[in-house]
């Protein structure tokens, strides 16, 4: 995962620094770990879908002495945590370049890929309840992953799409992600960018709890 | 259609004899029968190269000093994808052998030799099967219409899915390890089209890039198919670096998966 975001970081959107100016690496840098953040993410629906398919686990794991809403919402709290771990590098990589490493700050950085996460595992969850094979899974991850890299502000401002097609990136988490991690050295506070982010990352980890309690009936 | 439908159709000839390249290019239909078999992964990935194309390189076109960079970038996304189809045989390869399928393709009556080089044709053929619509709409867009043009750049891809396939052969012969797999396959991949010239010009890579960059396999091959297609001649340079990395790692491959087969691996 780390390996990754080096690449993305240090070959992609350097490369762009190249391109277009300097002050757009750090523009984009923060994609580059929401990406890592988002791929580890949706690990957590692929491994709910190979217990199913693959493994055979999940009537064995439905069977443990946990209620079935707890056992779904520590699945899903697993995923963040997971997630935050995989970025925990990136995301310190990140504070440094935007001059938040030795403040507070930190915190609120954190917090904010923890947010993010929180959807995607959500959504990942959701996506696995539903995927008869892992193709599907796979394909079904790879369009949301386009919507999220491509459709967002990572690389361009939303006011570059087409004026029907704004919304789309107005309203998509690693807009608002992006944006709070943006606000993050300003002079105000990112709190509210944050609180925007909240929305969506909640929204979608309910969707994922539904969805999998609603196989865990099946 | 199965291994076993397959072959029994190569060996139909009424003498019963079945010439080598009838052999090897069985072994190399079923690798490509794959292909379609999954189309989910057809879907995905076209749909990934649609809005890396059409979206993001559209719009960061507009935001770059390079001239013509949508077009440099349209051209090098075919090699990169090519690239990264490639890889997938070696995934095929390790699940084979993982779940016990290699050792009921290893009792056909193929000989090693003739298995060994189906399945790098087969998984070089299919990655040209698979690009070949992206190809046809970037030629479009960029009105490429020299057919000779064309013919050598598609040559050029040819090749270079040639070579990452024994290179994906050689990774899952030589990783035992699942996971290790995954991980070094997924890396391999990245570090061979993203440290390259394809996507973006040499000059705007970071210092410590550009001091790797021009030996990539995906380098030798977009600078081939760019002077190709649009500076309508032959890189010989890259030509003959794009020629030895398939010679290198398709013997490579073979060599060490023949000697896994035959080493008692796989009994």
């Amino acid at each position: 995962m780390f390996a990754n975001f080096c690449v993305d970081l240090f070959v992609t959107a350097a490369t762009f620094s190249n391109l277009i100016s300097s002050s757009y690496f750090l523009r984009i840098a923060p994609g580059s770990n929401f990406i890592t953040a988002m791929v580890a993410a949706f690990q957590s629906g692929r491994d709910v879908w190979r217990e199913k398919y693959i493994k055979d686990l999940a009537s064995y794991l439905f069977t443990l002495p946990v209620p079935r809403r707890l056992f779904a919402a520590s699945r899903i709290a697993g995923g963040v945590v997971r997630s935050v771990i995989a970025t925990f590098p990136g995301t310190l990589v990140i504070a440094y370049l935007y001059g938040v490493l030795f403040s507070p700050l930190l915190i609120e950085a954190y917090l904010i890929v923890g947010l993010f996460s929180l959807g995607i595992v959500g959504l990942s969850m959701a996506v696995s309840a539903f995927a008869s094979s892992i193709e599907v899974f796979a394909t079904a991850r790879s369009a949301i992953q386009l919507y999220l890299s491509f459709l967002s502000t990572i690389f361009y401002d939303a006011s570059v799409f087409p004026t029907i097609v704004q919304p789309i990136v107005e309203t998509n988490p690693m807009t608002w992600a992006m944006n709070a991690f943006r606000a993050l050295p300003g002079p105000g506070s990112a709190l509210n960018s944050i609180a925007i982010l909240t929305v969506p990352s909640l929204a979608f980890a309910a969707l994922g709890m539904i969805c999998y309690l609603w196989y865990a009936k099946l | 259609m199965s291994s076993s439908t397959i072959l029994a159709k190569a060996s139909s000839d009424p003498t019963g004899q079945v010439s080598t390249s009838g052999l090897v290019w069985e072994m190399a239909r079923r690798d490509i029968l794959t292909l379609f078999r999954t189309p989910w992964i057809i879907i995905s990935r076209s749909m990934a190269f649609v809005i890396q194309l059409f979206v993001f390189a559209y719009f960061i076109s507009g935001m770059v000093s390079y001239p013509h960079f949508f077009q440099y970038y349209a051209v090098g996304s075919v090699v990169a994808m090519v690239a990264s189809i490639s890889f997938i045989i070696g995934y095929d390869i390790f699940e084979e052998a993982e779940e016990g399928l290699l050792d009921y393709l290893l009792t056909l009556p193929v000989s090693r030799r003739q298995f060994i080089i189906g399945r790098a044709l087969g998984g070089a053929v299919r990655s040209m099967i698979y690009v070949i619509p992206m190809f046809v709409i970037v030629a479009v867009l960029e009105h490429f219409a020299n057919p000779l043009s064309i013919l050598a750049a598609v040559l050029d891809l040819f090749l270079l899915a040639f070579g990452v396939t024994g290179l994906s052969i050689t990774m899952a012969v030589t990783v035992r390890s699942a996971n290790r797999f995954d991980v070094m396959l997924a890396l391999l991949d990245l570090a061979v089209t993203r440290i390259s010239v394809a996507l973006y010009p040499l000059t705007y890579l970071p210092n410590y890039v550009r001091l790797i960059a021009p030996y990539s396999p995906v380098t030798f091959a977009s600078t081939s198919v760019h002077d190709a297609l649009i500076g309508t001649s032959l890189n010989a340079t890259n030509l003959a670096g794009l020629l030895a990395f398939v010679a290198i790692f398709l013997v490579l491959g073979a060599t060490i998966y023949f000697r896994r087969l035959e080493g008692g691996v796989y009994g």
